[in-house]
């Protein structure tokens, strides 16, 4: 493009014609809008480009305010200001040119986004403002999604419900989640520093960094991702359990570039993972007691049938009038067998049944008194002592029925089977913790082999020692009353020293 | 001539022992029979005359719900002694049980010959004796 006559780079500027034909050419191809503005703010200069982004001709902006004509008018103040300042300053060398990104006012009248650098120079001793304008509305744009999307980034780092912490190849640190480091001021701080800096910071032991350290160099050395639980207690000291992962992140070349570690709070997971074992072992101990009674059940029923069948099947056979006679006599012992077997089974289903029984405040005085009572002879006979300590606890929470029937069946226990070397003695105490009460039965009588019978001490049918009243029923029946009240029984025994019985009784209300 | 000779009854139900030896009896079969309350008994038995061939049992019926030492403890301390006992024992369970647990236990074991489920018939010990000697006589 030609320049007029009227170009100011000709009327004004003397200039040697082909240096003049470079600057046109300069000028005119610029891909920012260059405008020439003299010290009284008219524009001297427009560039095609300046036509382009502004929308005005050249012609129209000759001479007119620039401030004015292409600034929004609440920008208009802050370029008075800047080129004021470059008014009063008379040496330019060492002044550098401002640059602003502000709004720019287009023909039309709407607004866009502009880069506006503005320098002053002298033509000719003559004051000017060159200022370059370029359209950034697409930038911005760019700038702004790239905003947009580090903030979603962040946003989501940052709220993971995982901690998160990115290291270099030398474990330092690049990047922590507030998952990993809750406050911004220690955030911060270990960005670019190693576990050891930040337990020297913290005033914490250094084991957990070299823990750290080690655990960082196994993946750096292997080029491999672990894992591992961590249990922490927390500050009201309850445990919690991350499952935490770091894994290499390699580059092309397979350099190792950072490696990144994170871990989830599986709290929730493991505490279910305990409750489900506990339902296991509840479950499977409930189900060896099905098989126990199944066995029982099949076992001691079935017994005195066969006995009765192959008596009647002998008595049909038999010609012998003597021989039919003794069979016949033997159908009753089995008969009453089969009578007593029948009523301890539905005894103890009625207790495995019996869920709604109440339970009451006993009187462990009363009830040891009630027990000793029912078994008078067996005492006088003896001249067995009782030694009774109730003054911590004096009364139980439990169901009386089971109540009575659990001492009875443990003090006549004592009974049967004290050590005919030496008169038999018993001591029951009471006390109390928490919730719970510890009542121990301890008598120094024959005793049992624990590691024999450990497995099958409170089972159906067990016995251990020969004894004419000796059935297996007793202790069963016992455990079963307590395992409903969701209490527990135990033993410790020495055989020929005693033996004693804890039980723990749950729920009591004080 | 049957070759079993001596048979011992491990039960602690005596009317079961009773009616089982009147069983035995009614087969004309000769044999002496030794009766045991408990396992307990019967292993001490075994481990006193380990090496008396004329006092150990050609056949053992055990019963497995007992006092003291049940069968399945019996059999845990017969394995344990079988290695010293020159003759040749064979053991059945003889139980009132019908528990299929109990049933597959007993197959897994290999010093168990068979479980008869009670009562013991006269046919069935019969076969038992007849299968023995045959076993007697082929060797």
């Amino acid at each position: 493009m030609e320049l007029s006559q009227k170009d100011p780079l000709q009327s004004h500027f003397n200039i040697d014609p082909e240096t003049r034909e470079e600057l046109s050419s300069i000028f005119h191809n610029a891909i920012e809008a260059v405008i020439l503005v003299d010290r009284n703010g008219k524009i001297q200069l427009w560039n095609p480009k300046a036509n382009e982004i502004f929308g005005w001709h050249k012609e129209e902006v000759i001479g007119r305010p620039f401030h004015e004509l292409i600034l929004p008018e609440r920008f208009q103040q802050e370029y008075l200001q800047i080129t004021e300042k470059f008014i009063n300053i008379n040496n330019f060398i060492n002044i550098n040119n401002t640059y602003l990104e502000t709004w720019g006012l287009h023909k039309k009248g709407f607004e866009f986004n502009i880069s506006l650098g503005i320098s002053p120079t002298k033509f000719k001793n003559i004051f000017y403002f060159i200022c370059y304008i370029s359209d950034i509305t697409s930038r911005k744009l760019i700038a702004t999604q790239l905003d947009r999307q580090k903030e979603f980034y962040e946003n989501i780092l940052n709220k993971l419900p995982t901690d998160i912490a990115v290291f270099d190849a030398n474990h330092k640190y690049l990047f922590v989640n507030p998952g990993a480091i809750s406050i911004e001021e220690f955030r911060k701080y270990i960005i670019g520093k190693d576990d050891y800096e930040y337990a020297k910071y913290r005033n914490r032991d250094i084991s957990t960094a070299d823990k750290r350290r080690a655990q960082f160099l196994e993946v750096k050395n292997t080029g491999k991702e672990i894992r591992w639980e961590d249990s922490l207690a927390d500050p009201k000291g309850e445990t919690i359990t991350h499952l935490r992962r770091m894994f290499p992140v390699h580059d092309e070349k397979g350099v190792l570039t950072m490696v990144i570690g994170f871990g989830i709070d599986i709290t929730d997971r493991k505490i279910m993972e305990v409750k489900q074992a506990l339902l296991v072992e509840q479950l499977s101990a409930q189900n060896i007691q099905l098989i126990d009674f199944c066995n029982i059940v099949s076992h001691n029923l079935r017994a005195p049938l066969v006995n009765m069948s192959m008596l009647v099947e002998l008595i049909e056979k038999t010609k012998d009038a003597q021989k039919q006679k003794e069979y016949i006599s033997k159908l009753k012992p089995v008969i009453d067998n089969l009578h007593v077997t029948f009523n301890e089974l539905v005894e103890s289903i009625q207790i495995k049944q019996d869920l709604e029984i109440k339970s009451e405040h006993i009187n462990l005085n009363n009830c040891l008194q009630r027990t000793l009572n029912g078994l008078d002879s067996e005492i006088i006979k003896s001249g067995a002592v009782f030694n009774a300590d109730f003054d911590e606890v004096s009364s139980i929470y439990f169901p009386p029925k089971y109540m009575y029937s659990i001492f009875h069946n443990l003090l006549s226990n004592s009974l049967k089977y004290q050590s005919p070397k030496r008169k038999l003695i018993v001591n029951l105490k009471a006390i109390k913790y928490n919730n719970k009460v510890l009542l121990s039965i301890n008598d120094n009588g024959l005793g049992i082999d624990m590691v024999k019978h450990k497995d099958s001490f409170f089972k159906i049918g067990k016995v251990f020692h020969r004894h004419p009243n000796a059935k297996g029923f007793g202790l069963y029946m016992t455990k079963t009353q307590i395992d409903a009240m969701n209490s527990k029984i135990w033993v410790e025994s020495t055989p020929d020293l005693g033996s004693t019985f804890f039980i723990e009784f749950s729920n009591q209300k004080s | 001539m049957s070759n079993v000779k001596n048979i011992f009854l491990v039960d602690d139900d005596p009317t079961f022992i009773f009616l089982t030896k009147e069983i035995i009896s009614t087969t004309n079969i000769e044999t002496i029979i030794e009766e045991f309350s408990d396992g307990q008994e019967a292993i001490e038995y075994l481990k006193k005359n380990f090496d008396n061939n004329e006092l150990l049992p050609d056949i053992i019926f055990l019963d497995l719900h007992m006092q003291i030492m049940d069968g399945w403890e019996f059999i845990e301390e017969y394995i344990l002694l079988e290695s010293k006992i020159q003759k040749k024992i064979i053991l059945y369970i003889v139980s009132s049980s019908i528990s299929p647990h109990d049933i597959e236990r007993a197959k897994q074991l290999k010093v168990i010959k068979d479980f008869i489920i009670k009562p013991l018939e006269a046919h069935k010990f019969l076969e038992i004796v007849n299968s023995l000697s045959d076993v007697y006589q082929t060797e």
